[in-house]
């Protein structure tokens, strides 16, 4: 039934504020630098936009509403997710969804983040979904001082480290290879060089997470405009098409920041040998297999994710990812380059959404310095399982 | 209340049993009537059969320690005095997974499989947190 789905949504315009941190603008300013540089890119007007996709709402990013009214926009369908990260790929397929089954003609997906002046949402007394009954929902638990999404990362990956003997020098090719890339991207705000001996000086901030594997505190925007394959083909770009997507997943074996059995909050402590079919979906609905995949692009929040998303989606067995990310792997010009323009790690933190821009610019052939070779299909994946596969 | 700046948890009717309990001193977790499966987090029903017939039971206290991590960063003013400090995920004996600070452990000592058993720390005239330390023989 999947597959009825392939290539019938396209993105056709990309656009993004400038990347910084303590930027002035409001978040609407930032978004509306977005937007108009979205439309433009796609040869659209405003007034083509009848759908809003959001992300990230207020008060780190802003509302439907808002941006409904401060645009001038006429908006017959609406998605708004949860202000958190993880619904970055949900956003999108639900606009890619929309313009499919004919509910929505052309989708704007805003995505701003101010964290510079909402830090306080980042951890602490003001971090309030930290104070959930059952557990925040990266295992915060405030009276006993665990707070922000560094804590979940950090007690995953000291278990992965206990179980498999990784050690934090092996994590740093993360970071290091992601500043790599940053700095063939002008836009990045990380620009210094960064290597495993300066990852390994920066202080510890939740153990075993040091300073540098836990991405960047900024503010910037990024606007993703998709409709139908149809009259994508009518527009200014070459379309980059929605080829294949699969669901986030959920239940007690899973842990938003570790793979499935790990053994963190309920999880079993039980990891299958490889990922079972329902974990592999996005590469037969996209009919694409893993093996013609030119480039990962993943939400790197935490250094320990991008070993995670590789271990889920089978690039290497449990237990074998930080030995893989050895010796630029993943960086520029390697076997299997991740987050080309920087990520969250580097290029700055649009909720994934500055790295499914540039997956755009890969496709197009506009990435310049960072370009990979004849770019044909890219795959969109995160630790907790979902994914997009896009292609030209 | 007096003087307890740090955050205190949000008691709501499916989890109140469990911190009435640990004021009393005891580790009480709910565990299904129906197939005597354990759980955890505290829920309307059981999350192997579904039932609704939950109860509470004392567990044993013992666990091990399944992942850690010690916290260097001040994100709460109420915790800067007592950087750097230990949280921590507990496999108890009873099969169900925990988080809560190890106290009385050197950092160094500090490590998955580690066994440890529940202390209660009475923190105001209302409240206490179970915690855990090492186990003694």
């Amino acid at each position: 039934m999947t597959e009825a789905l392939r290539d019938k949504a396209a993105i056709v315009g990309i656009g993004t504020s400038r990347f910084g941190r303590h930027l002035p603008e409001s978040q609407l300013a930032l978004a509306a630098a977005a937007f108009k540089a979205a439309l433009d890119d796609a040869g659209l007007e405003r007034g083509d936009i009848d759908s809003l996709s959001i992300h990230i709402g207020w008060p780190l990013g802003v509302d439907y509403d808002q941006v409904a009214q401060a645009f001038g926009l006429e908006i017959g369908f609406v998605n708004q997710a949860w202000t958190h990260g993880r619904f970055v790929t949900g956003s999108l397929q639900t606009a890619a969804m929309a313009v499919a089954c004919g509910m929505a003609e052309v989708v704007a997906c805003v995505n701003v983040l101010s964290f510079t002046r909402e830090r306080d949402i980042l951890g602490g007394p003001h971090d309030f979904e930290g104070y959930r009954e059952t557990g925040g929902t990266h295992a915060e638990t405030p009276h006993y001082g665990l707070t922000a999404p560094a804590g979940g990362a950090a007690l995953a990956m000291q278990r992965y480290m206990a179980l498999y003997g990784t050690t934090s020098a092996e994590l740093a090719a993360v970071p290091v290879a992601l500043r790599a890339h940053a700095r063939l991207n002008p836009k990045a705000v990380m620009q210094e060089p960064m290597s495993i001996a300066d990852h390994q000086a920066s202080r510890m901030v939740v153990d075993p997470l040091r300073l540098f594997d836990c991405c960047i505190v900024s503010d910037g925007a990024a606007v993703v405009l998709v409709t139908s394959a149809e009259r994508a083909r009518d527009l200014r770009q070459r379309p980059v098409y929605v080829a294949g997507m699969q669901g986030m997943k959920a239940g007690r074996d899973e842990f938003i920041f570790a793979p499935p059995g790990l053994g963190i909050n309920q999880q079993s402590g039980v990891r299958a040998a490889r990922p079972a079919a329902r974990d592999l979906a996005v590469y037969g609905w996209a009919d694409i297999p893993r093996e013609a995949i030119q480039g990962l692009y993943t939400y790197d929040a935490f250094s320990p994710l991008v070993l995670f998303v590789l271990e889920r989606f089978g690039f290497c067995a449990p237990g074998e990812a930080a030995a893989w990310v050895q010796d630029g792997c993943i960086g520029p010009g390697g076997a299997l380059p991740v987050n080309t323009s920087g990520g969250l790690l580097s290029e700055a933190h649009v909720a994934g959404w500055n790295s499914l821009c540039e997956m755009v610019r890969q496709l197009r052939g506009e990435a310049g310095p960072r370009q990979i070779a004849d770019a044909r299909a890219l795959q969109w994946a995160t630790a907790w399982g979902d994914s997009v596969i896009l292609r030209k | 209340m007096s003087g307890y700046e740090k955050p205190t948890p949000r008691i709501n009717p499916d989890n109140a049993r469990f911190w009435e309990s640990a004021h009393e001193g005891v580790l009480r977790l709910p565990r299904c009537k129906a197939c005597r499966a354990w759980h955890w987090p505290p829920g309307p029903v059981c999350p192997d059969c579904f039932s609704d017939r939950i109860g509470w039971e004392e567990a044993s206290g013992h666990g091990t320690v399944s992942t850690w991590t010690v916290v260097h960063k001040d994100w709460f003013p109420a915790f800067k005095a007592d950087i750097p400090y230990a949280v921590a995920q507990i496999e108890l004996a009873e099969g169900v997974c925990v988080t809560a600070n190890i106290v009385d452990c050197p950092a160094d000592e500090l490590r998955v499989g580690l066994p440890v058993e529940v202390v209660f720390d009475r923190v105001t005239d209302t409240l206490t947190l179970p915690r855990f330390r090492p186990r003694r023989g």
